[in-house]
């Protein structure tokens, strides 16, 4: 028999190595799931609801959202838009949740996912009601409001032209309380960055108990 | 004539089941059809709606609120769990579809049924599963089992891959359970489903039951071979708690001592 063989305890240094290994890997393997996510900043628990990503059409808050939704999918499936976007592990106890990506394809208010929705987490709303967040307009980046050309894409895309937002010597405003949300003016905005963006300012309400 | 078995029915159930999960998303993606939506966490056939109780205990635990809708849908799978037992586990879950291929395939290759368990763990390790997560669920503010159900994943998976041509990572699950199987049969449906144990404890007082004909039982012991629960049907002086009602047994026993029973 070799005396090599005998010593089949691994050193201290090999033990090392392993270890170094391990942890190698386990780095990769971390970075991969995170580079690979659709938004890079997708985390264990903070909502992934934030500027032009946000719920579908009465949606409740997102406070008790993670632990309404059942993730049955069923307003992913029934969405004729194929807006409603189905959130992975990647972004931890949201999984599973739906979630528009206004900037590449927005809601249209067809109310279709809130007549399937089974645990009320999309309560029945009327579509002027829906109060997915507010759009904003980025006055330095609107060629509009620049004065360098005479655009109004967002107002032309809007559901609710003249009440929602109007026009003020040619030039768009955002009227804050009729503004549901869809997101089509995000959507139809020509700039990059977008000039008009929906932030989500409805959805992080505290939840009243009755 | 063959004598009629319940593992063919069985399997059949069970393959329609899957094929609804399996077909339905094609459907509503190229075709637009929506009459079905969902698969087993929830699922609407036109406006009759199932939630499956597990995950629907979790949301009204969790986020402390009632919403009729959600109960009402809730009300079938519960009935039928009261009457008829973990029925959902063995003829419809589809990880009961994919281990039982699993093991028709074995039995083409082998010639002969997989009887074999390579580790066992106590039985009453599925309520401690069901009251973990249910806890860890409360603690953590999310259904746990919602978003890593194998059976919801199995259908999360496809819909995924027909909507937005990709899997999600969190599949893996499936691939998991599906793995254990192979080692021991059905090692998640027995020690680790919250929702079997939760369909279980349902069922403690079920009306369908398997009874055992003592007189013309020749204790040949092939009943609790074939059970895939590890169950001892032999031995039933009355059925057990995490008997799923699959019908092995019956089919296994040569003397019909055995017998499916709607206990008044």
């Amino acid at each position: 028999m070799k005396e090599g063989r005998l010593n089949l305890k691994p050193s201290e240094e090999e033990k090392a190595e392993s270890r170094r290994s391990f942890f190698k890997a386990l780095g990769i393997s971390a970075l991969l799931l995170g580079g690979l996510s659709r938004k890079s900043d997708a985390s264990l628990f903070k909502s992934p609801v934030g500027r032009n990503r946000l719920r579908p059409p009465g949606a409740v808050s997102e406070e008790i959202f993670a632990g309404k939704c059942i993730r049955c999918g069923r307003c992913a499936e029934v969405c004729p838009y194929r807006c409603v976007y189905m959130l992975d592990i990647r972004w931890g106890v949201w999984a599973g949740t739906p979630l528009i990506f206004v900037d590449e394809n927005p809601c249209y208010l067809c109310m279709k996912c809130v007549e399937v929705c089974p645990t009320g987490t999309l309560m029945k709303i009327k579509q002027t009601e829906t109060r997915m967040g507010l759009a904003v307009i980025n006055k330095r980046y609107c060629v509009t409001w620049l004065e360098q050309a005479l655009c109004r894409s967002c107002y032309n895309a809007c559901p609710f032209k003249d009440v929602a937002i109007k026009l003020e010597r040619l030039k768009p405003v955002v009227v804050d309380d009729k503004c549901v949300g869809c997101g089509l003016c995000v959507h139809a905005c020509p700039m990059n960055p977008k000039a008009i963006n929906v932030e989500p300012i409805y959805s992080f309400t505290r939840v009243k108990w009755k | 004539m063959r004598r009629f078995k319940y593992e063919n029915l069985r399997f059949l159930s069970l393959f329609l089941a899957f094929l609804i999960i399996a077909v339905n998303p094609f459907l509503n993606y190229y075709f637009h059809f929506n009459f079905i939506q969902g698969w087993y966490q929830s699922i609407g056939i036109g406006k009759l709606w199932f939630v499956s109780p597990l995950e629907g205990l979790e949301a009204i635990l969790v986020s402390k609120t009632l919403y009729l809708p959600l109960l009402i849908a809730m009300l079938i799978p519960v009935l039928v769990a009261l009457f008829l037992g973990r029925v959902f586990c063995s003829w419809v879950c589809p990880i009961s579809f994919l281990s039982e291929l699993i093991d028709r395939i074995y039995r083409i290759f082998k010639g002969k049924k997989r009887t074999y368990d390579r580790f066992t763990v106590p039985k009453r390790v599925l309520w401690f599963s069901l009251i973990g997560e249910i806890l860890v669920a409360m603690v953590i503010a999310a259904p746990v089992f919602v978003f890593l159900s194998p059976p919801g994943l199995v259908g999360r998976e496809i819909m995924m891959m027909v909507f937005f041509k990709r899997f999600a990572p969190e599949g893996v699950v499936v691939f998991v359970v599906l793995a254990l199987h192979l080692f021991t049969r059905r090692f998640f449906c027995r020690y680790l489903c919250p929702l079997g144990a939760l369909l279980a404890f349902l069922g403690s007082k079920r009306r369908l039951v398997i009874e055992r004909n003592a007189s013309s039982c020749v204790n040949c012991g092939l009943c609790d071979k074939t059970c895939p629960l590890d169950l001892k049907p032999s031995q039933y002086g009355k059925a057990s708690v995490y008997c799923w009602n699959c019908g092995e047994c019956v089919d296994s026993c040569s003397k019909r001592a055995l017998y499916f029973r709607w206990r008044s």
